[in-house]
């Protein structure tokens, strides 16, 4: 008997246990209460800790190009070049949200703007009458003389005539402008920083009271899924149809042009910052950053798991597609160009996947 | 006999059919349409900061790839020459790409010289050319150029200065108005005694499109050059030498109505402000001025990338309106009406046939304006003859999309120069023709003067 009432007990559990989910009253609130949790950790995880990031690193960077300035040894310029690549990494994951005041207070074209221009560069440098204090700078009007790329191009130099620590050492005008412009990239990243905190200019408010009455730029939550699906669609396209294909296009019609449009030339860093660019977005995607928290995945994944898959799928696809690339991206477009060409497909079919299937999630599920 | 009599009934069945197949249709109500498609089929649905960057719906493969080019063409920033890539900037211009002009592919902020800057001044000289275009003025053209390359000197550098001025509503409420005066400074040689300036704050690129494609005819039904209906608003044609068709046509874009194609409007705009040569302008802005670089004036643009870009332009989305059942954007709808804004700004017209782009061929649209110049009177005057139109005279701008600026372009400025902040200092700023429309907006009570605004505020 005992027996019989046990079997009947599990045999109840087991059924209840099997019953299809439904899409209950306490389900919905747990979305709405998501909907709010991916907004806030978009905000706390991923933008202002990403910012927070980009700012220490590019201090960092200018703390080593002062050194490097006092004392121009070789380990002083390879610790320069590693502390480029670290911002520059940075940076490029911040690249997966370009929306707010990284966009509306051009932080990106002051900082990020390619290609270079050489002419007036080495004018700019030859011209011993021409301040290159910090306020110089930043007042030039031609972007082309500031932010990455410049610094690059002194501390690598061309392939023809690579940077060294004697090269550098006979020539004080390259490394007062680097010095300078690594302190103005490093002024860039504070107030892109300090624009989102609560003492500054408090997007991040912005961003957290989408919806609120009183918000005129996001009068929905569901402004603030589509600026942040804009930023992930933005990115993949401009890594795939513009910093890769234009290039690769290029080395098809005239071959050995195509290396003159990579983006990093100096440092053959194009691949790791294409790379991060798409890592960039799918922290966006996932919400997190440094830490882990909740993300556009997590809505979706409640809804439509099988969408969510599909959409990591593409994502993990995309990113890992680089590692198949084993050269620098200028020799790539050469010698691994179906390498390129799958790459480029697979971040197409991510992008494509995202501004269809999740557009659709996001105005069909987050409509308030 | 038998025969006969089925063939009767026969017809008589089906002669009602065929009468009432024969019928004529009737024509949509208002209230059939959708509302929202401001640009009909070629209306985008996203309303961020990226909202005024969508290709037309349904491009087919081959125009979605030279949408494409050409949106890639706009993002790009010229160098100085030589250069491996985008060579050719200057030496002599306004700004390196098209879109440090026109962010987000809307507009920017209303100041010159700096890497940011929309804004731009036209000069010219008493008199009129062989095509009836401005007067340049000699050794600085039609254009300045407030920026040069290391080395060069700008041609001048611009001076804003604002005075401003407070306007108390009857409800009470103060609105500051500013009005900008503009000198130029340390010109490369002298300028002449007496000359003319216009501030021209950079358009939004998109529907441009559908614009272009607005039957000629559709555009003059609305012109009343001598007010002959005697309603106070005329509406003037302003006919323009277009230098890629190489006639005189009508104008639609530009402020003032002053250029008559996409194709010649994105030509200029890369000789002028970029110094970018192409072949429709194939000289350097500087040529024949002493700052002139002397280097072979070839095309620094291929065509292919001028088509492109101009495509590009052609085949932007117009934003679609946003919250158009809310009752109090329905009754400032009807309050535009009533105090007629909208014997200007025409809220509705219908494009062309163009077997080549569908989405801008016979669409029903609702670009908010007649394309036609207006006196707008001494306050926003330029007081600068631009081919018919005279000082006083400027296009009625599109309003659609304008709900959209804080978003796309942060701080949104409206005007010609950029001197309003908000839409309702552009509206008080409107004169001439446009007075009794602004008059009767000041008698409107609080409440209806908000819905006027936020209806405007949802185009």
């Amino acid at each position: 008997m005992k027996k019989s009432i046990c079997c009947i007990v599990i045999a109840t559990i087991l059924t209840l246990g099997c019953k299809k989910a439904e899409n209950t009253n306490t389900s919905v609130e747990d979305f709405n209460t998501l909907k709010t949790a991916a907004i806030a950790d978009f905000v706390h995880v991923v933008a202002v800790p990403g910012y927070a990031a980009l700012k220490t690193k590019a201090t960092a960077l200018n703390n080593a190009i002062i050194v490097l300035n006092s004392a121009t040894t070789q380990a002083n310029l390879d610790v320069a070049k590693q502390a480029w690549k670290d911002v520059r990494s940075t940076w490029e994951n911040c690249e997966g949200y370009l929306f707010g005041p990284v966009d509306s207070d051009e932080h990106d074209p002051e900082t990020d703007t390619w290609p270079v221009n050489f002419v007036d560069l080495e004018a700019l440098l030859a011209d011993n009458t021409h301040s290159l204090s910090v306020a110089d700078i930043e007042s030039l009007t031609n972007r082309a003389l500031k932010g990455y790329h410049p610094i690059e191009y002194v501390l690598w130099g061309k392939k023809s005539s690579p940077q060294t620590a004697v090269t550098l050492q006979a020539n004080a005008r390259q490394k007062l402008y680097i010095v300078s412009l690594s302190t103005a990239l490093k002024n860039q990243a504070d107030a892109l920083y300090n624009s989102w905190i609560s003492t500054g200019g408090n997007y991040s408010n912005i961003v957290l009271t989408a919806g609120a009455a009183t918000n005129t730029i996001f009068t929905k939550k569901q402004a603030v899924y589509l600026a942040i699906l804009e930023g992930m669609v933005g990115i993949c396209g401009e890594v795939a149809d513009g910093k890769m294909k234009e290039p690769f296009d290029a080395e098809a019609f005239t071959p050995g042009s195509g290396a003159e449009l990579v983006e990093s030339p100096f440092s053959g860093n194009s691949l790791i910052d294409f790379k991060n660019n798409i890592i960039g977005a799918y922290n966006v995607y996932l919400g997190k950053y440094a830490t882990q928290g909740k993300g556009i995945a997590d809505l979706v994944q409640q809804k439509n798991r099988a969408l969510d898959n599909n959409i990591r799928l593409k994502f993990e696809t995309a990113i890992n597609s680089f590692d198949n690339i084993t050269v620098t991206y200028e020799e790539a477009i050469v010698s691994q160009r179906i390498q390129c060409q799958q790459t480029m497909a697979a971040i197409a079919n991510l992008s494509t996947l995202l501004d269809t299937d999740v557009r659709a999630f996001i105005t069909t599920n987050i409509t308030d | 006999m038998k025969i006969r009599k089925t063939y009767f009934v026969t017809t008589l069945i089906c002669l009602p059919v065929l009468l009432i197949m024969c019928k004529k249709p009737g024509l949509f109500l208002e209230s059939d349409y959708d509302p929202r498609l401001s640009g009909g089929m070629a209306t985008t649905f996203d309303e961020t900061a990226g909202a005024f960057g969508h290709a037309i719906p349904l491009l087919n493969a081959n125009d979605e790839l030279a949408h494409n080019l050409g949106d890639a063409a706009v993002g790009q920033s010229f160098v100085t020459a030589p250069a491996p890539i985008n060579s050719g900037l200057g030496p002599i211009f306004s700004n390196v790409s098209c879109v440090s002009c026109h962010h987000n592919d809307g507009k920017g902020s209303p100041t010159a010289g700096q890497v940011n800057s929309s804004l731009l001044l036209r000069l010219s000289i008493l008199g009129t050319g062989v095509n009836g275009e401005p007067l340049p003025i000699p050794g600085f053209g039609g254009q300045l150029q407030d920026v040069a390359v290391f080395g060069k000197q700008p041609e001048a550098k611009v001076d804003i200065q604002y005075t401003y001025q407070t306007i108390p509503l009857p409800d009470g409420t103060l609105v500051e108005l500013r009005k900008p005066t503009y000198k130029l400074l340390n010109p490369y040689l002298p300028l002449p005694n007496t000359y003319f300036i216009s501030p021209r704050m950079a358009p939004p690129f998109f529907g441009l499109g559908l614009l272009q494609n607005i039957d000629e005819q559709t555009i003059l039904a609305y012109a009343d050059e001598n007010d002959g209906n005697a309603d106070g608003i005329s509406g003037k044609p302003n006919y323009v030498w277009d230098a890629a068709l190489h006639k005189t046509t009508l104008g639609r874009f530009g402020l003032k109505a002053n250029t008559a194609s996409i194709l010649t409007q994105v030509a200029a705009a890369y000789q002028q402000d970029m110094g970018i040569t192409n072949s429709v302008f194939p000289q350097e802005s500087s040529h024949g001025q002493l700052q002139a670089d002397g280097l072979p004036d070839d095309f620094e643009l291929p065509d292919s990338i001028l088509h492109a870009a101009t495509f590009y332009i052609k085949t932007l989305a117009v934003p679609a309106r946003r919250n158009v059942t809310d009752p109090t954007i329905i009754k400032g709808e009807q309050i535009f009406r009533q105090i007629n804004c909208s014997n200007c700004h025409i809220p509705t017209l219908q494009t062309k046939v163009d077997v080549t782009l569908a989405a801008t061929s016979n669409q029903r649209i609702h670009p908010y304006t007649d394309l036609l110049l207006h006196d707008m009177g001494e306050g926003l005057a330029d007081g600068r003859p631009d081919f018919l139109a005279n000082g006083n005279e400027w296009k009625t701008p599109a309003l659609w999309g304008i709900g959209l600026f804080p978003k796309t372009n942060g701080t949104p400025f409206y005007l010609h120069d950029g001197r309003a902040r908000t839409i309702l200092e552009a509206v008080l700023w409107h004169g001439g023709e446009a007075t009794t429309a602004k008059n009767k907006l000041l008698q409107l009570s609080t409440s209806d003067r908000n819905a006027l605004i936020k209806f405007i505020s949802s185009l």
